[in-house]
Order: C-alpha cells, then sequence, then structure tokens
C-alpha cells in the first residue's frame, strides 16, 4: 500500500512540473484575454516558436564555445526572450489591431490560422525531424525518502514560481500594471483616463510571447523531443484555464496545476491499477474541460458575467 | 402574400444541374487524369454536404464547431458497422446513420445551452477528441486504429463501385442536400437560427425557444456531417480515425469562412474552391517552389491554407459569395456607383 503512495506521490510531483507549464501557457493566453478579448489559440505555437529559437541559439553557442556550461543557457535565455519581445510586438501587429471590432468567431479562426502559419513555417524552416534538446541539467535528481525528483522539474517549478510573483508585482504594484488592469476593465474609459491603450495592447502581446517562449523553453528538455506537434500542447492549456476560470491569473496557476497532476497520476499508477483508464488517458483533459463547463462553466475562481443588452 | 423564393431568381439552377450531371463527360473529353479529377470532385461533394450542415451551425446559429469531423466519423463507422457486420441494407444505412450523427449533435449541444462562443468551440474541439478516442476503444467493431475496409453501397441491386458511379451518387446527395439546406434556411428554424445569432436575448424575448432551437441546429448540423460520413465510408471504402483529425475539423471552417458564413452558397463555393486548390493548384505550386525551397509537401499546404485563411478573415470577413454579391450589385447600379464604396 506504502508503494502505492509513494508511487502516487512521485507522480504528482512530475504532475506539478507539468502543471506548472500548462499554467504558464494558460497565465500567456489569460493576460492576452484579460486585456483586449481575444482568444489566442495560437499561444501553444508561440510556445513552439519560442523552443525553436532557444534549441537555435543554444546549438550556436555550444557550437562556438565548444562545450555546454549554465552560462550558454542562460545567455541563450535571455536571446530567446529578446526574440519573444520583438515576435509579441510584430504579432500585437498583425492579429490584435485588425481584429480589434471584430466578432469572437472571426478571432478564433484568426488565431487558428495564425496557429496553422506559424507551425508551417517552423517546420520549413527547421525541417520534418525532430530535434534532440539539450537540458541544462543533463539527468541531475534529487532524492527526498524514497521520491525522486529530477533538477529539471525543480527548476521548472521554480521559475514559475518566481514568473508568478513578477507578474502578481508587476499587475498590482507598478503604474503600468495599473494601467494594463484598467484597460482590461473597460478600454474606453482607460483611453478617457489618458492611458495609451494601444500601447498597453501591444505590452499584453509581447508579455504573453515571452510567457510563452519561456514555457517553451523549460517544456523542450522535459519532453526531450522537440518538433512542430508541441504546438498541440498548447490545447490542452485551455481546459486547465477553463478549469481555474477563464481571465483569472491566479485561476490559471491553480487549474494548469490540478490538470497537470490528474494528467500524471492517470498516466502512471491509476493506469496500472485500472484497465479502463488506460484507454481514456490522453482524452482525460477534454473529459474535465466539458465536465467543468457543464456543473460550473466559470470554474474554480471565475466570477459570473452579467451580460448586458 | 408573397412566395419563399419569390424576389430570386432560379433560373440557372436547372442549368447547373444539367452541368453537373454532364461534367464527367466533359471531363473525360478533355483530359486523359479525368478519373483523378473525379475523385477530386468526390470528395468535394463529400465535404459540401457537411458544410452545408456546418454553416447552418455557424454561419447561421452562430454557434462554432472545432469538432465536426468527429460527426463525419460517427456516420462512416456507424454506417460501415451496420451494413458490414449487422448485415443492413445500405439505403437504410443511408438514413440510419445520419440520425445516429444527430442524436450525437443533439448530446453536444446540452452544454451549448450555458456556453458560447470560445467555450463552446472548446467543447466541440474536446468533443472530437473523446470521439476518436472512443471509435478507437471500441475495437471489437472499429478495428481500433488499424482502420477499417467498408464493402460497395448497393442501390436497388446496383452495385456502386467506379468513380463514375460514385459521383452520381454522391452528387444527387449534394443537390438534395443543398436545397434542403436552402430551404431550411429560409424556413421558420432558419429565421430562428439567425435571431438568435444576432442577438440571443432579443431571440428570446420575440418567444423564439433557445434551448429548442440550439439542438435543433446541433442536432441538424449532425444529421448533415453524418450523411457526408455515409458517403464518405461506402465511396472511399477504407475508413480509419487518421482520416478526422481536428485539423480537418478545422478545414471545414475555413471552407464555410472563405466561402462566406452564413449562406449555403458560400458553403458549395468554400469547399470547391479549397477542395479545388488543396487538390490541384497546391500540387503545381509545390513544383515550383519545391525548385528553390526543399521543403515537405505538407507544410507548404499548410502555409497556404493558413495564409488564405487569414487574409480572407482580415480583408473579406462576408468571404467569396459576399465578393460574388459586392461585383453583381456594383453591375446592377452601374454608372451610378457611389466613390469608395466597393473597395
Amino acid at each position: 500500500m506504502s508503494s502505492i503512495i509513494t508511487d502516487i506521490s512521485q507522480e504528482a510531483i512530475s504532475g506539478i512540473a507539468l502543471g506548472s507549464i500548462y499554467a504558464l501557457i494558460a497565465l500567456g493566453f489569460t493576460l492576452i484575454y484579460k486585456a483586449t478579448e481575444v482568444v489566442n489559440f495560437a499561444q501553444g505555437e508561440l510556445m513552439m516558436v519560442g523552443a525553436y529559437v532557444n534549441f537555435f541559439f543554444v546549438t550556436q553557442f555550444i557550437s562556438s564555445a565548444g562545450e555546454p556550461s549554465l552560462w550558454i543557457f542562460f545567455i541563450a535565455l535571455i536571446g530567446s526572450v529578446i526574440f519573444a519581445v520583438a515576435f509579441g510586438w510584430i504579432l500585437d501587429f498583425v492579429i490584435n489591431r485588425p481584429l480589434k471590432d471584430e466578432p469572437i468567431f472571426s478571432v478564433i479562426m484568426a488565431t487558428i490560422s495564425l496557429s496553422i502559419i506559424l507551425r508551417a513555417i517552423v517546420a520549413m524552416i527547421a525541417g520534418p525531424m525532430s530535434l534532440l534538446p539539450i537540458s541544462p541539467f543533463g539527468q541531475n535528481v534529487i532524492k527526498i525518502g524514497g521520491i525522486v525528483i529530477s533538477m529539471l522539474d525543480i527548476f521548472i517549478i521554480g521559475s514559475a514560481i518566481l514568473l508568478v510573483i513578477i507578474f502578481y508585482y508587476f499587475f498590482n504594484k507598478t503604474r503600468w500594471g495599473i494601467a494594463m488592469q484598467a484597460t482590461s476593465e473597460d478600454p474606453i474609459a482607460a483611453q478617457l483616463m489618458g492611458i495609451p491603450v494601444n500601447k498597453v495592447h501591444a505590452m499584453v502581446w509581447i508579455f504573453s510571447a515571452i510567457v510563452a517562449t519561456i514555457s517553451g523553453i523549460l517544456l523542450a528538455p522535459r519532453m526531450s523531443l522537440l518538433d512542430t506537434s508541441m504546438g498541440f500542447l498548447g490545447l490542452k492549456a485551455f481546459p486547465a484555464a477553463v478549469l481555474g476560470g477563464f481571465g483569472s491569473i491566479g485561476g490559471a496557476i491553480v487549474g494548469g496545476i490540478i490538470l497537470g497532476i490528474i494528467e500524471t497520476v492517470s498516466m502512471g499508477t491509476l493506469s496500472f491499477h485500472f484497465e479502463w483508464i488506460k484507454e481514456i488517458n490522453d482524452i482525460i483533459v477534454w473529459i474535465v474541460l466539458i465536465a467543468v463547463l457543464m456543473v460550473k462553466p466559470d470554474g474554480l475562481f471565475g466570477v459570473e458575467k452579467v451580460k448586458k443588452v | 402574400m408573397k412566395g419563399r423564393y419569390e424576389d430570386e431568381n432560379l433560373n440557372w439552377i436547372p442549368l447547373l444541374i444539367g452541368f453537373v450531371f454532364l461534367l464527367p463527360f466533359f471531363l473525360q473529353f478533355a483530359t486523359y487524369s479525368y478519373k483523378y479529377y473525379l475523385f477530386v470532385l468526390n470528395m468535394a461533394g463529400i465535404y459540401i454536404i457537411l458544410t452545408v450542415g456546418l454553416d447552418l451551425l455557424s454561419g447561421y446559429t452562430g454557434l462554432i464547431s472545432l469538432g465536426h469531423a468527429a460527426f463525419l466519423a460517427i456516420g462512416a463507422y456507424t454506417s460501415a458497422i451496420l451494413v458490414d457486420q449487422a448485415g443492413i441494407p445500405f439505403f437504410l444505412s443511408l438514413i440510419i446513420s445520419p440520425l445516429i450523427a444527430g442524436l450525437f449533435g443533439f448530446v453536444i449541444g446540452f452544454p451549448a445551452l450555458r456556453i458560447t462562443g470560445m467555450y463552446l468551440g472548446l467543447t466541440t474541439m474536446g468533443f472530437g477528441f473523446i470521439v476518436k478516442r472512443l471509435i478507437i476503444s471500441l475495437r471489437e467493431w472499429t478495428h481500433g486504429a488499424g482502420g477499417l475496409d467498408v464493402s460497395s453501397p448497393v442501390l436497388f441491386g446496383y452495385t456502386i463501385k467506379s468513380d463514375w458511379d460514385n459521383y452520381y451518387l454522391i452528387f444527387t446527395c449534394v443537390i438534395i442536400a443543398v436545397v434542403l439546406g436552402r430551404r431550411l434556411a429560409k424556413s421558420k428554424i432558419g429565421r430562428a437560427f439567425m435571431a438568435i445569432r444576432d442577438s440571443e436575448q432579443a431571440a428570446e424575448a420575440s418567444g423564439i425557444n433557445l434551448a429548442k432551437y440550439k439542438m435543433l441546429a446541433f442536432f441538424i448540423s449532425g444529421l448533415f456531417a453524418g450523411f457526408a460520413g455515409v458517403l464518405f465510408a461506402h465511396t472511399n471504402h477504407f475508413i480509419s480515425t487518421d482520416h478526422f483529425d481536428m485539423l480537418l475539423s478545422i478545414y471545414f471552417i475555413i471552407m464555410v469562412l472563405v466561402g462566406g458564413a452564413g449562406s449555403i452558397y458560400g458553403a458549395v463555393l468554400g469547399t470547391l474552391f479549397i477542395v479545388l486548390l488543396d487538390n490541384l493548384y497546391v500540387p503545381m505550386m509545390e513544383d515550383w517552389i519545391h525548385s528553390f525551397l526543399n521543403t515537405n509537401a505538407g507544410d507548404i499546404q499548410l502555409l497556404i491554407f493558413g495564409l488564405i485563411m487569414f487574409l480572407f478573415i482580415i480583408f473579406q470577413p462576408m468571404g467569396l459569395y459576399g465578393m460574388w454579391l459586392k461585383v453583381r450589385i456594383y453591375w446592377k447600379i452601374f454608372p451610378f456607383n457611389p466613390r469608395k464604396r466597393f473597395t
């Protein structure tokens, strides 16, 4: 019996790491949704682009420096984030501005088409082969009791917590963060108060691209394979955001972690003990999504919206 | 009281039907590879039936479905199992299988009563994944991920085998589907759909039963998709879950959007445009692109699709049919066109 508990807690920790990545992706589109009401179905592809760019930097630096070291990964990370800034800024021009007053249907389809375009472009540039990303921590692990935790997972959880703290501070304490809150509350009133709404929107897209890039950088070595299907993982972050209540930053984090745990535990121990779970473990997030939407469409932390006629 | 189609010129429709039936002869006369063209046209026909139903759901009622390939799959697998394993005649399966797909539409309509917009897109997308997984899990009937061979359809003692026969079977069904779609769109049901799309509150205030009509929209849409699925299974002779992935659902939405959401003719135009582009023009362009860029063929196709959809949404949200309407109005009032109106 105790071995089952060890197994499950082992998987739960790995689930928290996976869930942190889901949470970061969900955080990315929650930011955009809150500020601009655009639902970004291309978030997973932004993540994929970030992972590819980072891979490119890492291999370039390693080939010029000779051997991998933590510094190289750090510099590559900064390079990728700078790329993400430019990328998010371009996306604001391409996606956000033309679609300002379009119905939600067109917006969804536009971001889906963006995701298709990005996937195709990346596949054309990088080639059809999967790449092997290099983990900065190798295979190092830490043992606590009977539980083995890889350094990478600890790093993932740590950086997720760090990012959340940074965002919390930014949103609630800084001038720009409060401007963003005001914009998401009511863009027109914000504009009248002298907030440069366009600039704020551009900034939101840039932040979202940065978060996506970082989550891609974290996810790629964990999956130990990098190819264009990574973008589909971004779709799995939607159930996470819905579970937490769409549009709530705390909800995105909690929802992501809960889904990560559910997914890992059901794929591991539970599917050994219950035959039928093996059949459904790759769609379990979608079952959770539909169940949440049927029972409590506003999620765990969402606020019920009353539509005015 | 005015008749339903009184202000519309319908004289060209018999001509079009005649053209559709003579097209294979023309193709045979004009090209050596007419069988390939017939094959492409058959696929377009099947997809037209589905997109007409999807247009009724997304274009008219304004409910997004990102999992319509699932209904196609349900129709296809149901019919394959009914005909080949239960021994039910094809003709009956052509009626039963769409009804079953429609019932699934009914089921997915339940969450649609509470959720709209992006949430509905996610739910239907999840539905697509779940159906695909269920089909793989029901190994006894569906042979899992390995796929299923399907027999040729037998109608009134005649076995439909060649592409040529399939063409006539499919396009008879296409004409029925388009006429049905048009009648539905112009009927009380269609007007209720449009009212729901334009404003749910206003529709409800005018006495439209939201629950009933939303469920009905999903049911009808599932019905059309199931119908397309039956034809798909029996003319393709082989189905597997790989045929029905999420990308296909997105292609269907692209077809509706490119054609012009909210018009049946638009759905037909859009489907023809995308399928012909996919199968005839992209391969041509590929040769040209390969001459200076060494890439995977599928990626070029994806890129072109993404770009087309993106450009249509930004610059021509009314789609092909909207473009045609603009041109028609332009010529109707030709010398007196206000400047800057038709840009």
